[in-house]
């Protein structure tokens, strides 16, 4: 991919940094939780893998709207960039969900609405990316991936709406504990370096993309 | 409108064709008894649970073999020179979703008018004081399912990995209608002590046009070659 | 005017893109005064496209087929104009029998007379002499003389000689996606002319 630029080199630094702080002040400096012990503490990288997961598929959304409004390829470079990283933080949030319920409620999975919506978001995800490899070229597969975009986003909050209401019919939703003040800082630390690191991610897998498309139309001429 | 007239050829093409050949519509029943059969072995002859499980057995029946009459809905055309011949024509091809969809929506339903009393023998389960509601929650599941079930055959049609990469993507889309239509079936079986299959209902119709907005409004876009 | 090439020259490719099935990659072309990318859906009006397979429903009969083309055209079915085309096309005995049963060469005839209900101004024909027997191919010149007579563009393209390719105004060599039209006349070229920075719309 040839040499980072200052953009990259920049905003890596500044994202590795951050991350570094987040998961000192995490792991050690902030108190464990009084009720779960250390395990919550996976709640800092659980809770922002998950607020990136939505993030990333909400500009996968727009990008898709643009990319239909205006047929510009690079608003779909975008959007691919963002469906790759957007599924490694949600695996990552799925995971965590596991590990954390294991010690906490004894089991591994539970059919909380926020939970059952990410793992469907994953559904989302990994139809959207297979969905393009079916496609050679650039425009049909743009297209396509717009599509499902749309779709995939408008699904996600009736999802989440449907979820709700089964789980009420079961088992009144649970009422939000209260967090104290230290707990909120770390979190918000732990949010912003992994926003930082999503950025750093997407600048480079634009660029990637990019080459990428650039790569595809010099064989398609020469084929 | 042009448009309804449009899609209402392409619903009497298919309905007739279908009544010809009988070929979509045999082969849903049969499956769907299958599915039927080996719920009831699975889960043994006691009456009180397959009476709870119900509503979700019946979704899935229904769920399957109406994935099987999706992946034929443009299988017709392939035959006659696939969707191409559909396109050529003028006018708004939004008509052939349109079309489609109707299409599916009534061979599902038929479909269903054999599988919801054969359940209801075989899972013991007496359905006949309930018909109404059923009929409801049936109807607005039906048009859930095929909206989204249409809009993705028609995206998919062409694909190598077809019978594949339909289920992938129907999956997550289907959830809300899914999950609407079972939990409305179960209440409506229970007797619907608290009155909720009214907001359920009014849930699912809600989704429906949600769907079809959407879906409808994309069409031409998948169609695009 | 005719179009001739070998094979994978682009002739289906070419005959596809004026139907508007196919998008061009770059560049663009009017037909009849409308531009491909801008306003398809009225070249859609104008243009009737005979494939090799042609458009047809094996479970419905020919009649039935007919019927559905029509209204899928926008225009209202009447029997005396169904029945007035299969005469034409010699399957008025087979009409109410289902497309099953017909041979290659029926079909054939069967997917011209799509073209011949409607009421088009462009008729792309792929290989229409494909499947025919001499009778057929006699049936295929007439009507290509009948749709030139009444000012109706005919576009053909094919591999087999044959009275319609030998009386086309305008003949154009296809090969590998370039289009070199022979000498002739120009009468043809007012009704369609391509343009573009390809110069032809690319080939898929």
């Amino acid at each position: 991919m040839g040499p980072k630029s200052t953009v990259e080199k920049v905003l890596g630094a500044v994202a590795l940094l951050a991350m570094l702080a987040g998961s000192i002040v995490g792991l050690f400096v902030v108190g464990a939780d009084a009720a779960q012990g250390n395990v919550q503490r996976l709640m800092y990288v659980h809770v922002p893998a998950a607020w990136l997961a939505f993030l990333s598929f909400f500009i996968v959304f727009v990008m898709s709207v643009l990319y239909l409004i205006q047929r510009d390829v690079r608003w779909d470079r975008v959007a691919v960039s963002s469906a790759e990283i957007g599924v490694v933080f949600t695996s990552i949030t799925l995971l965590l969900g596991m590990m954390w319920g294991k010690p906490t409620w004894g089991v591994y999975w539970t059919w909380d609405p926020r939970l059952t919506t990410t793992a469907i978001l994953l559904a989302i995800y990994v139809g959207y990316l297979a969905l393009r490899s079916f496609a050679d070229d650039e425009d049909k597969r743009a297209r396509w991936a717009a599509i499902v975009g749309i779709i995939g986003f408008a699904n996600v909050p009736l999802v989440y709406m449907s979820v709700t209401w089964w789980r009420t019919l079961h088992q009144p939703p649970s009422s939000p504990r209260s967090v104290s003040p230290d707990i909120l800082w770390t979190l918000m630390l732990n949010l912003a370096a992994f926003t930082l690191v999503y950025a750093y991610l997407m600048v480079r897998r634009i660029r990637l993309a990019r080459l990428e498309g650039e790569l595809e139309k010099r064989m398609a001429y020469n084929a | 409108m042009a448009l309804l007239r449009r899609a209402w050829a392409i619903v009497w093409k298919d309905l007739l064709i279908e009544a010809r050949s009988k070929q979509a519509f045999n082969a849903m029943v049969f499956f769907a008894a299958l599915v039927l059969f080996i719920f009831s072995f699975a889960l043994g002859p006691d009456t009180e649970l397959l009476r709870e499980v119900f509503g979700g057995l019946l979704w899935v029946g229904i769920a399957f073999t109406g994935i099987l009459s999706l992946s034929r809905t443009y299988q017709n055309e392939e035959t006659s020179g696939g969707l191409e011949g559909l396109r050529a024509y003028p006018g708004d091809p939004r008509a052939i979703y349109l079309g489609k969809l109707l299409g599916n929506i009534v061979l599902l339903l038929l479909v269903e008018a054999v599988l919801i009393p054969a359940a209801g023998i075989l899972f013991q389960t007496d359905l006949w004081p309930h018909a109404g509601g059923l009929a409801a929650v049936a109807l607005l599941g039906t048009i859930g399912f095929s909206i989204v079930g249409t809009f993705y055959a028609a995206l998919t049609v062409n694909l190598r990995a077809r019978e594949v990469m339909l289920p992938l993507l129907l999956f997550p889309a289907l959830v809300p209608v899914l999950l609407g239509a079972v939990n409305a079936t179960t209440l409506v079986l229970e007797g619907d002590l608290m009155g909720e299959v009214g907001v359920w209902l009014r849930v699912l119709a809600a989704f429906d046009i949600i769907f079809f907005v959407v879906c409808i409004w994309i069409f031409p876009i998948a169609l695009e070659e | 005017m005719c179009l001739v090439g070998p094979n994978g020259a682009g002739k289906t490719t070419l005959l596809k893109l004026v139907a508007t099935l196919l998008h061009p990659s770059s560049g663009d072309a009017y037909v009849m005064g409308h531009s491909l990318k801008r306003e398809p859906d009225e070249i859609r009006k104008l243009t009737g496209l005979l494939t090799a397979r042609g458009f047809l429903y094996d479970d419905l009969s020919a009649a039935e087929n007919l019927h559905f083309t029509m209204r899928m055209a926008g225009l209202r079915p009447r029997n005396v104009e169904i029945a007035r085309v299969l005469e034409r096309i010699g399957l008025a005995e087979v009409a109410d029998n289902r497309m099953r049963t017909f041979s290659t060469g029926m079909r054939k005839r069967l997917a011209l007379g799509q073209l011949l209900v409607r009421s088009i101004q462009v008729a792309l024909l792929d290989e229409p002499y494909a499947g025919l027997d001499s009778q057929g191919m006699r049936l295929v010149d007439e009507i290509v003389r009948e749709f030139k007579a009444a000012g109706t563009t005919v576009l053909l393209a094919s591999h087999q000689d044959g009275a319609a390719v030998r009386e086309a105004e305008q003949t154009g060599v296809l090969r590998k996606g370039h289009l070199e039209i022979l000498p002739k006349s120009e009468s043809l070229s007012r009704h369609l002319s391509l343009g573009g920075p390809a110069g032809v719309p690319e080939v898929e």
